[in-house]
This record gives structure tokens, sequence and C-alpha cells, in this order.
């Protein structure tokens, strides 16, 4: 193991071996530019340097004392050993260049121990073999017919005319008049699935950019492993609309590949593999098609729902009244007619319009049409002299239910009071802050709007306004991402109501916005 | 054939293969490729479809092999032993009787690949440079056989005499066709010179019809129409050029000046469709009457150098 000593040698391999193990290909990225290994040598080279100028500059006797005799500069420098050197004792060759080779291979790291080359070709022999078994071989012989049967064989046949014939593939061609797979023509070379001698590499891709039924199962491409990324998305581009021609798919540019899981979720905290890298480079199987506007969306901080621009184009709302209908799925009622399909797309237009823009439109449609039903979810309530407890947090079209989730009945001071707010009487919801990986959210409401429902207790909520109407809040905390789900839900629930409570609260902020601009920058913004 | 086979899917059956090293069998009409074929070790320099719709012969550097087009078989069926050489062109005798090889070691063969080693009949036909062409006489009776010094020979299969023909010193011949009526025939040189007989006349040989300045650069390959209206000549200058057999004038020019040399050409069984295969890897098929590119068959690896096509009527 003498080859370990050498800190250049290691440092080149471990280096090597991030880059190499590293399918997300970040580890390059991070470490571009920072070759420890190189910059050791280079600093070798200049210690070196300074330390011969200097020894030259001394007179003879001090080369005496070390015995060395007459020597020659070159000597000198060779016997210099710097702290930064690879190795002490050895000569600068070719071979020995500790950065011409590597030890980390590539291909050796399939997860398999490479099988024996023997082995191999002992393997590729009997394939051989048995192919060739199946061939029939036909060698070349000298005939020993007799002339007859040459005559036979060779006899004259009467030339006649050929009919005029009515083409089949031209027939075909006229039923076949569009082929939409055609834009992606240039990528069908890049199929691996029939090579010789080419390596290749499968994939699996969710399609994540269609909508959620064509999502099922992955489609299975195989591509020469020399194909960019960018031939990778081309050719998934090219298979699947040959095999789904009713599906439109845009141009290959507007599309990324993001490393999935093994059930088509896309990992969105990584950023799209380099589409110019080719695919051999990166280790995985299962990648997710995205749309790159999408991507950039989601890799955006939550945006909250704009705050004006929506009151009117939902008055069919305001008069809907919740008395009598069912907890379990109160989003029945509003779905269907034509005036609410009306309000949703002009409430989508007015997310579109009014927000983040670059937002799919998919995106804000799956989003109000789910939003009104219930869901629930577990987050902690944020209490203010007790330590958060653990809640259900049910959200519907209707209501807003927090239900505390106690493990200990004894524990008398842990638990927590049962909240059932009217939709009506909730005013705002905002997320507050993210901190590391929990992000606390606000929701505030009025007891006031809250006639039908009694509310059982009122304290640890702090009182924020004193106007026409009290507004009191709860602080949750969740993930980040339920966190945005759970506000987003909220808002376009209270967006598609528009009460009367959740205009008197935005009034009422806006006035202290003109009062107490401060205070509402550090609270609302 | 049926055609129903997992591999062909129609009797519709285009065929090409290149220098990557493999053949490909495509649907015609939507240009999807249904299935690649391995051609280890050598190119493709020539590919014919027997007259059942089976089989497709591939010819090579010293191979000629076989392959089922009904099955999904990657690897040849039938493999020729033998050959040295390049061989140029492959082709059959239209009952499937025998078949016709032409090739560089000096030599035209006809090979008898159905019956048993003890009946098989072979044929061999001797010339004295490498053989580029090999054509057979739709009477089944001839073979025209086109060498590279320029010599097209007319090996007569029953009485092996042979007549000779030299259109131009100092040029190889690349290509001959005869049109389906057995009434002309065509062959092209290096110099991008068509040189056109008719057959078959009273008279007893060959009689001079036409001389064609037809490409600027080397001429690859030459064929005629179904209804012998027309005859395609291939080339080295990025195009294929239609001819009308009428008055010899140009009847369309196919170019397309990324798709570099052109290989070869085939006509749809009513000659209004063109495939052409180019050094691009690309193989297209045009409406001759348009003069429209209509589809492209993108999957080769290299440069498509030899491709086949059976049309069905209907």
């Amino acid at each position: 193991m003498a080859t370990y000593d050498n800190k250049i040698w290691l440092l080149k391999n471990i280096r090597d071996a991030f880059i190499a193990t590293d399918d997300t290909g970040l580890c390059e990225i991070v470490m571009a530019g920072e070759d420890f290994s190189k910059v050791f040598q280079n600093k070798a080279i200049e210690e070196k340097k300074r330390i011969r100028e200097g020894r030259l500059m001394q007179p003879g006797p001090s080369k005496h004392k070390d015995g060395m005799g007459d020597i020659s500069e070159e000597e000198i420098g060779k016997e210099i050993v710097t702290q930064f050197d690879p190795y002490p004792d050895m000569d600068d060759s070719e071979d020995d260049d500790p950065l011409c080779g590597s030890y980390v291979r590539y291909e050796d790291l399939g997860g398999y121990r490479p099988r024996s080359n023997t082995a191999q070709w002992l393997d590729k022999k009997e394939q051989a073999l048995k192919k060739a078994a199946k061939i029939k071989v036909i060698k070349w012989e000298d005939s020993s017919l007799t002339a007859d049967q040459l005559n036979e064989m060779f006899s004259k046949f009467e030339v006649k005319k050929p009919e005029k014939q009515k083409s089949l593939l031209a027939e075909q061609l006229q039923n076949c008049p569009n082929l939409p797979y055609r834009q992606y023509l240039e990528y069908a070379k890049f199929d691996g699935t029939a090579q010789l001698g080419l390596p290749t590499k499968s994939f699996k891709i969710f399609m994540t950019m269609l909508p959620e039924k064509h999502q099922a199962y992955p489609l299975v491409v195989c591509v020469i492993a020399s194909a960019k990324i960018k031939d990778l998305i081309g050719f998934t581009c090219y298979k699947y609309s040959i095999e789904h021609p009713d599906i439109s798919l845009e141009s290959v540019h507007d599309y990324g590949l993001c490393i999935a899981e093994d059930d088509g979720e896309v990992d969105w905290a990584f950023p799209c593999l380099d589409a110019n890298e080719p695919c051999s480079k990166f280790g995985f199987t299962c990648l997710g098609l995205v749309e790159l506007k999408s991507k950039s969306a989601m890799a955006q901080p939550p945006s909250s729902i704009p705050e004006d621009g929506m009151s009117g184009a939902f008055h069919v709302f305001s008069k809907v009244t919740d008395s009598g209908q069912s907890h379990q799925n109160p989003s029945r009622h509003n779905t269907g007619g034509s005036s609410t399909s009306e309000a949703v797309l002009s409430a989508l237009k007015a997310l579109n319009e009014g927000g983040d823009a670059d937002t799919g439109k998919m995106q804000s449609h799956i989003l109000a049409t789910e939003a009104p039903q219930y869901k629930a979810y577990k987050v902690y309530l944020q209490r203010k002299v007790r330590s958060n407890t653990c809640v259900q947090l049910g959200i519907s079209l209707y209501r807003i239910e927090i239900e505390p989730l106690v493990t200990n009945k004894h524990a008398f001071w842990s638990r927590s009071k049962y909240f059932l707010h009217s939709i009506d009487s909730v005013a705002w919801c905002q997320i507050l802050e993210t901190r590391g990986t929990r992000t606390t959210f606000r929701i505030v409401y009025s007891p006031n709007h809250n006639a039908v429902y009694h509310e059982r207790n009122n304290a640890g909520n702090s009182t924020m306004f004193h106007q026409n109407a009290i507004f009191k809040l709860h602080d949750f905390e969740c993930d980040h991402d339920m966190a945005k789900e759970i506000v987003e839900k909220v808002n376009t629930i209270l967006d598609l109501r528009n009460s009367p409570c959740r205009r008197e609260y935005k009034t009422a902020k806006e006035k202290k916005l003109q009062t107490r601009r401060s205070f509402h920058t550090k609270h609302l913004s | 054939m049926s055609g129903d086979g997992s591999g062909s899917g129609s009797t519709v059956a285009l065929v090409t293969g290149g220098y990557d090293h493999t053949i490909k069998l495509w649907q015609a009409h939507s240009g999807v490729c249904l299935r690649t074929m391995q051609h280890p070790d050598s190119q493709v320099n020539g590919l014919e479809i027997s007259p059942t719709g089976q089989m497709v012969a591939a010819c090579g550097y010293q191979h000629i092999r076989m392959y089922d087009l009904a099955s999904a078989n990657p690897d040849p069926v039938v493999n020729f032993e033998g050959i040295t050489k390049n061989v140029s062109r492959v082709g059959f005798q239209k009952n499937d009787q025998w078949m016709y090889t032409g090739g560089e070691d000096w030599t035209a063969r006809i090979w008898d690949p159905r019956a048993a080693p003890q009946f098989r009949c072979t044929k061999i036909f001797q010339v004295q440079a490498p053989v580029n062409a090999v054509m057979l006489h739709p009477d089944q009776s001839q073979i025209m056989v086109g060498d590279q010094s320029g010599i097209i020979h007319m090996w007569d299969l029953s009485t092996d005499q042979n007549e000779q023909l030299i259109p131009e010193a100092e040029a190889s011949i690349q290509d001959i066709a005869i049109d389906p009526e057995g009434k002309m025939m065509a062959a092209v040189n290096n110099k991008g010179n068509c040189y056109v007989w008719s057959l078959g006349g009273s008279a007893p040989h060959p009689v001079p019809l036409k001389h064609i300045v037809a490409h600027s650069k080397y001429a690859l390959r030459c064929k005629f129409s179904l209804d012998s209206t027309m005859l395609v000549t291939t080339s080295g200058d990025c195009s294929a050029k239609v001819w009308r057999t009428s008055d010899w004038t140009l009847l369309r020019e196919l170019r397309n000046d990324t798709q570099r040399w052109v290989w070869d050409a085939a006509f749809s069984i009513d000659s209004r469709y063109l495939f052409t295969g180019s050094s691009d890897s690309y193989a297209r098929l045009w409406d001759v009457e348009k003069g429209t590119l209509e589809r492209e068959y993108c999957g080769h690896q290299k440069a498509i150098t030899a491709l086949a096509f059976r049309d069905q009527a209907v």
C-alpha cells in the first residue's frame, strides 16, 4: 500500500471518487476549479524554486556540510523536498506522474463485481455458438447437376408487360396524414434498443408534465449511452408521441429531466439534469420529464394569493349558505354549475394575472377544483405558554376544524381545545416564516362572525384588532410543502367565498397599513 | 407472405442498411422503425427482398446473409460462406429458385440456397475486374455484369456465352438497370454519365439509344419504374434525378443538400413514390409527381448505402 503515501494521488482519487459516484453531478460543479492535487503540485514547484534559489545564494561550505559535493543545479532541485511534494523519493517520470492515472474507473462502479476476462470470453463464445446453431450455412460448392437440370433451372421466361397496379403504400400514406412525432424525428437515431456494439442505457421516464391520468406508467426508453440529456428528452418525446399520437407535446426545448423516485415523484429540490451532458454520466434510472416553466415556478418561494382584483367575480358564492349540507362532501354542491365553472375560470384568470404568471395553468386549475374538498392535515398548533400540540387541521369549503390529537388524556395541562370555525369567519391565511424544515403559518378568524359555531375557548389566542370586529389567530407549524398546500387551499376557498369578514379584515388591514406601516411590514408582508 | 408476422406488420416493407452494420425494417407509411437486424462485421452494399417477401438478402464485405422478415429474429437465418471480398449486389430469380450475386472477387455467382447440398446448383462467371453491378434480365435467362473496368458482360445463363458492351473508356460501371418490360437497359458510371440501350428489338444485340450526362459527380444507382416511364439515377452530387423514358428529359430532381451521397433508390408499385437512402443516415420518401418530400426515416447511426422496398398491389 505504498502508493497511499502519495498525498496528491489520494486527493485526486477522493476527488474522482466523489465525481464518479455522485449521480447528480453536483459534486463536480461544487469542486470545479478546486483541484487541490493540482494546487499542491503547483505549490510544490514554487516552493522548490524558492528553496533552490535560496540554496544557490548560500556559499559553498553549506553544500559540503550536506555531503553532496559537486552537484549540478538540477540535482539540487531534485533533492529539495517540500511539504507539498507528492512523492518525496521519486523522480518525476511520465509513468509515475501521480496525476496521470486515477484508481477510480467509472465503468467499474456498476455495483457488480467485474467478471474475469476469461469468464466473459467464454460467455461470449457460448452465445456465439448458440446463435450460430440457428443459422443455416451455405458453402460455395461446385455444382454437380446435369445439363438438363441446368437448362430447366435457367429456362427463359416470357416477359409480360406489367399491369398498372394500385399501391398499398399510397393508400396507407393517404390514411396516415398526421404524424405528430415527425417533429422529434431527428432524435429517433438515439434509439438504443437495437444497436450493435454500442453501449446503451435504459431509463424509466415519468411524464410529469402531462395531466395525472397519463402519468400512471413510466415510459421505458433505451438510448445509446453517448446520447446527451437533450437527446434523451427528444427521444422520449418521439417515443411517447408514437405511442400516444393523440397527446400533443411541446418543443423539446421546453422540457427538462429531473431526478424522480420509483413512484414518479419528482425531486424538485434538485435542478434539471444538464441538457448537454451525456446520459451515461448519470446513474439514475427513474427520471421525470418536467416543463421548464413549471420547474422554475416550483423552485420559487410560495407567493400569496393577490389581495385585490378578486371581489366581484365571486358574488355567486357569497349567496351560498352552508345550512344542511353534508360535512363530508361539501364540494358536491359547487361543481358542475355553469356559473361555478365561470367563476372558477375567472378566478384562475385573476390568479394568473395577479401574481405568479408563470405558474402552470394546470397547476392552478387543480388547485381551484380541489380546494373546496375536505382535507385533513396533521400539524402542530403553536401555543404561547405551553409546548406545541399536535392537531388535526380539517379544511373544507365551509369550515375549518382544529381537533387535538391527544396522546395522554390524563395530562390535562397539555390538552388542547377543539375549535370549529365557519369559513365565513376566517379572514386571512398566510405563511409567516420558514425555519429549517419547519414553516409556520397563520389563520386569522373573527369570533364575531362565528355566530353559528360556539367557540368554547379563546384562551391562548391573542386579539389583534379592536374595531368593529375582533380578529384572533391560530399559528401552526408543519413542513414547508404542507404549509404551502394548506395556505393555498385556504386562500383559494377564502377567495371563492369572499365573506364580509374577510373584506372587513382586508379593509382594517389597509387602514393599519397606512397608519402603522412598520408593524405590517414586519407582520404581514 | 401473409405479412401479418410480428416483425413486418404489413405486406409493404422498406428495408435499409448501411455503414452502421445494421439493417432496419420500417413501416413505410409512418416512418417508424419496426425492427433492427444485426449485420456484424460489415457494411451493407446491397439489399434485395425475396420474391415471396419472406426474406431479405443483404450483401457486404465477405458476407451474404438472409434475414427472416416475418419473425422478430435480429440475426440472419442463412449465412453464405466462402466469400473473400466485398459482395456488391444481390438479387433473386423471380420464382425464388436461385439467387445471384456479384462482387469484388471478379465474379458473378448463382446460388441455390433452398436445395439440399447434393442438388445445389452453383454457377460462376469470371471477369477481369471487380464486379460492381449485376442485373437479371426480366426473362430470367441473362445476367448483365458491370465491372470496374467499364465493361458490361451479358452473361447468358443457359449457354454461358457472353457478349460485351463498353459504353465509355476509363469509367467504371456503377449500376445497371433493365426495365420490367425488358426493352431498355441503362447503366451509370463513375463520371455521372448514363447510357441507355434498347433491348429485344429486331436486332439481336443491344442498340445504343441515349447518352445522358446525368450528374456532375459519381453516379451510384439507376432503376426503372415499374411502368417503364421513368428512370431514376442517384449520385454523389446530393441528388436523385428522375428521367422520362419517353424523351429522356429530366422530370424531377430530388435534391436535399444535407443528404450528401444518394446511394440507392426504389419506386413504389404505382411509380408515384420514390424512396432514397443517403449518407446523412436518412432514407426519404418522395412524391415523384409533386416533387415533394413525404417522409423521412431516421434511425441509422451512419450512412444508408442500400435499400429495398416491397410494395403490395391493392
